[in-house]
């Protein structure tokens, strides 16, 4: 007999409206997504529950789940209730671990999804736990598993074992692992089952993941203690790190947000969870980013450090020396997530979300010159050193040949951080950059980190450099450092000169550079990344960070009102679950390019931690 | 013929065997981890089950080796060849009765065609016939691995006489 219906939720369910959240040709948008992670490969939820987004085995691994760049083809794993619905969710506090309330005019069902953790006990090598409460009422639920290896190319292999479905291609199988949750149906194409959620029953459909291994499938206890156990092991590194300012919930979503892009056998951060969201809508700036950029270097090891993340801190300093010292002195400005340093770029035969092609994976702008990663690289070394930890002999050595390198090369034009695909010129914010890493190089031969021999050249480098950027890349009619070397462009990466400490903030020239690019670039919260031409067709929505860096520099250059009241707003921008992409559309707030973005988070902590610092003063 | 150089031939073609299969697994033509399989019978850590499943695997591809010793010297015949022969019977034993019946036997983490899902403890998947569930390459991977072993061991049997 079904249990008794819950009067007072079904009074309340009777007053909402009922209505799936709308895709648009079958495409979610960007902004329902929600992540979950394991340290090894993420997985994107939309709100109306279907992962949409999963590589396998690694982050940068090809896709099993791909719906978000082709909705027929990519295929997905659905499991929301067969009747309209409304829904709200959340995190778990402190985790990522994801909570969906389905509510119906039928009752109420509660779905908790995580990539789980491993524990002591035997476990699948990943896996994709969906565990499903019928909190009132009964809700039909259905599910559905399309399994599309390697990008979309193909179904698998779909059969049974001991009775449990499973699909496989290549070194890859999944078994889809269920309890309480129905027959599953199992065709050429998809595993799925349809059941009924009654108040108090308690469902689980499970994705068990093998790589170059048998599968491994797991008893029904250990999917509920593995579940419990990775929820308190999220709580369990939350508690170990220490953010008292102001933002502190977003500020703990950023750094968990973080935590999923971090390959745990490396320590490397991927920029992204995904490929190819686009920029545009049906544009062609659609790029991969599930690479570890050294532009995000500095910023990482900084947000790490200021959140007392000292293992990560090390981990993340120490992948970058491996990864670094294959091309060594030359710096590429992306590296793969296992050190290697090869990306070719290639296109797939994808839709594309909402149509936006190419899909690509791999990344082009490895090959590129991009002057700033030096600067980034030494500013690493430098907040490294810092913090007290030690630089041993090769890589202070190789420091300091990078800083000889740097000081050959700056006179070079190159692609800049914006990775523009037209002609290489002098970027401003290059020229910023390579010098912070000579004065940084000083800085650390001063302490005698790394070998003082070659410090007068740098020295006189440095002199040189300064000189070229304060005469060629400033613009009296501006009142503002430009984009390039003799334009009258403006770029809201030079909000970097700011945050890196290239001169005093307070000073006329950055302060002045602050509000031409509040003046030029930014429309309410909203700053887009640069004026001018980037060798690509089509525009862009407004870059996040680049909101973030504005109100970190506002903070720097002491007008901390600006600062709060910007913050403010940019923290009101993030999704239901408090995940950023890399850009937004000012005129629909519509999420664009890939979710979620490690940059838009690392520049929120550091515009919270510079408003913290301060307020405190 | 030398018993150590079947023990040196058993240990060279142990090596062999598991660098083709890893090879394989590699090139996404198999699934099977014949380590994994074995050592997550004494445990349920995977990096533990990894290094007591490398170590049984060498002991049985000693073992094996003994094996493939004592008939030579019983039919008094040698070679790489009459390794090769041995081997592949020896992969198409292992890919039918070993691991679908002899393994289950012991491995308490084996489910075959007849358990059913829902126990306490997690199972692995079963082979298979010819260890078909590990991927449809998974027969010619594994007759050719044990194949080039038989080879190596009747060749080291050979080279000892």
């Amino acid at each position: 007999m079904p249990p008794q219906r819950d009067s007072a939720v079904d009074s309340t369910l009777s007053s909402r409206a009922f209505d799936r959240p709308p895709r648009t040709d079958g495409y979610a948008p960007i902004r329902d997504y929600a992540a979950l992670g394991d340290g090894r490969t993420a997985a994107l939820v939309a709100l109306d529950g279907s992962v949409d987004w999963l590589s396998l085995p690694d982050l940068d691994s090809p896709s099993v789940f791909a719906a978000l760049l082709d909705a027929r083809r990519g295929g997905r794993f659905a499991l929301a209730p067969e009747v309209p619905y409304a829904v709200e969710r959340r995190y778990l506090p402190d985790t990522n671990v994801l909570e969906t309330t389905f509510s119906t005019a039928d009752g109420v069902v509660r779905v908790t999804d995580a990539l789980t953790m491993p524990d002591r006990s035997l476990g699948p090598l990943r896996e994709l736990a969906r565990h499903i409460e019928g909190l009132s009422g009964n809700v039909p639920m259905h599910w559905s598993v399309e399994p599309r290896f390697g990008y979309g190319a193909r179904p698998g292999r779909v059969g049974r074992r001991m009775g449990i479905p499973v699909a496989d291609a290549g070194s890859v199988a999944l078994a889809v692992h269920s309890f309480e949750a129905g027959d599953a149906k199992v065709n050429a194409e998809s595993i799925a089952g349809r059941f009924e959620a009654q108040q108090g029953s308690r469902s689980i459909v499970a994705l068990c993941i093998a790589h170059q291994e048998p599968l491994v499938f797991p008893a029904r206890a250990e999917l509920e203690q593995r579940l419990e156990h990775t929820a308190r092991d999220w709580r369990v590194w939350v508690a170990g790190h220490s953010y008292d300012g102001p933002y502190r919930e977003a500020v703990t979503r950023s750094a968990l947000a973080l935590k999923l892009l971090v390959h745990a056998p490396s320590g490397a951060v991927a920029a992204a969870a995904t490929t190819s969201l686009p920029e545009e809508i049906g544009g062609e700036r659609n790029w991969d980013y599930r690479f570890c950029w050294v532009r995000d270097s500095a910023f990482t090891l900084d947000a790490f450090l200021q959140l007392g993340c000292a293992s990560e801190a090390r981990a993340y300093f120490w992948w970058l020396m491996h990864a670094s010292e294959l091309t060594h002195p030359r710096l590429q400005a992306l590296y793969r997530l296992d050190g290697g340093s090869r990306a070719p770029e290639r296109s797939l035969p994808l839709e594309g979300y909402r149509r936006s092609r190419p899909v690509r994976v791999g990344n082009g702008a490895v090959d590129q010159l991009q002057l700033d990663t030096y600067g980034e690289l030494l500013q690493t070394a430098y907040l490294y050193a810092l913090a007290g930890n030690d630089l041993d002999r090769d890589v202070a050595r190789r420091i300091a040949q990078t800083a000889d390198f740097v000081a050959e090369l700056w006179r070079r034009p190159d692609s800049g951080i914006w990775e523009v695909r037209s002609r290489p010129v002098h970027f401003t914010q290059s020229k910023m950059m390579c010098w912070i890493a000579l004065d940084r190089a000083l800085e650390l031969a001063e302490r005698g980190a790394i070998p003082a021999g070659h410090a007068p050249r740098w020295r006189t480098e440095a002199n040189e450099l300064r000189t070229f950027i304060e005469t060629g890349c400033w613009s009296a009619i501006q009142r503002s450092y430009v984009r390039f070397s003799g334009s009258e462009e403006l770029d809201a990466s030079l909000l970097l000169g700011v945050l890196s400490g290239y001169g005093d903030p307070t000073g006329e020239r950055l302060s002045g550079t602050v509000d031409a690019i509040r003046r030029e670039l930014a429309h309410g919260p909203y700053v887009n990344r640069y004026s001018g031409e980037d060798g690509l067709s089509g525009s862009e929505g407004a870059f996040v960070s680049c909101s973030f860096w504005l109100a970190e520099a506002l903070a720097r250059v002491g007008r901390i009102d600006e600062a709060i009241a910007l913050m403010d707003e940019l923290v009101e921008l993030a999704n239901d679950v408090g995940l950023y992409a890399e850009e937004i559309d000012p005129a629909t707030g519509e999420f664009l390019g890939n979710i979620p973005q490690g940059l838009s988070h690392l520049a929120l902590i550091g515009a919270a931690n510079a408003i913290a610092t301060e307020v405190r003063r | 013929m030398s018993i150590w150089a079947a023990i040196a031939g058993g240990f060279a073609g142990t090596l062999l065997l598991t660098t083709i299969i890893r090879a394989a697994a590699e090139l996404g033509l198999t699934r099977m981890d014949l380590p994994f399989l074995l050592g997550t019978a004494f445990t349920a850590d995977r990096i533990r089950a990894t290094a007591i499943g490398y170590l049984l695997h060498f002991v049985s591809g000693l073992i094996f080796a003994l094996v493939y010793y004592g008939i030579f010297v019983a039919i008094d015949a040698k070679g790489w060849w009459l390794g090769a022969v041995f081997g592949l019977a020896h992969g198409l034993f292992a890919g039918t009765a070993l691991v679908n019946i002899l393994l289950p036997v012991f491995h308490p983490r084996m489910g075959n065609s007849g358990t059913a899902a829902g126990g306490r403890v997690a199972l692995l998947e079963p082979p298979g016939f010819m260890m078909l569930n590990y991927g449809p390459r998974t027969p010619l991977v594994t007759l050719v691995a044990h194949i080039a072993y038989g080879a190596v061991v009747g060749g080291f049997v050979g080279l000892g006489s």
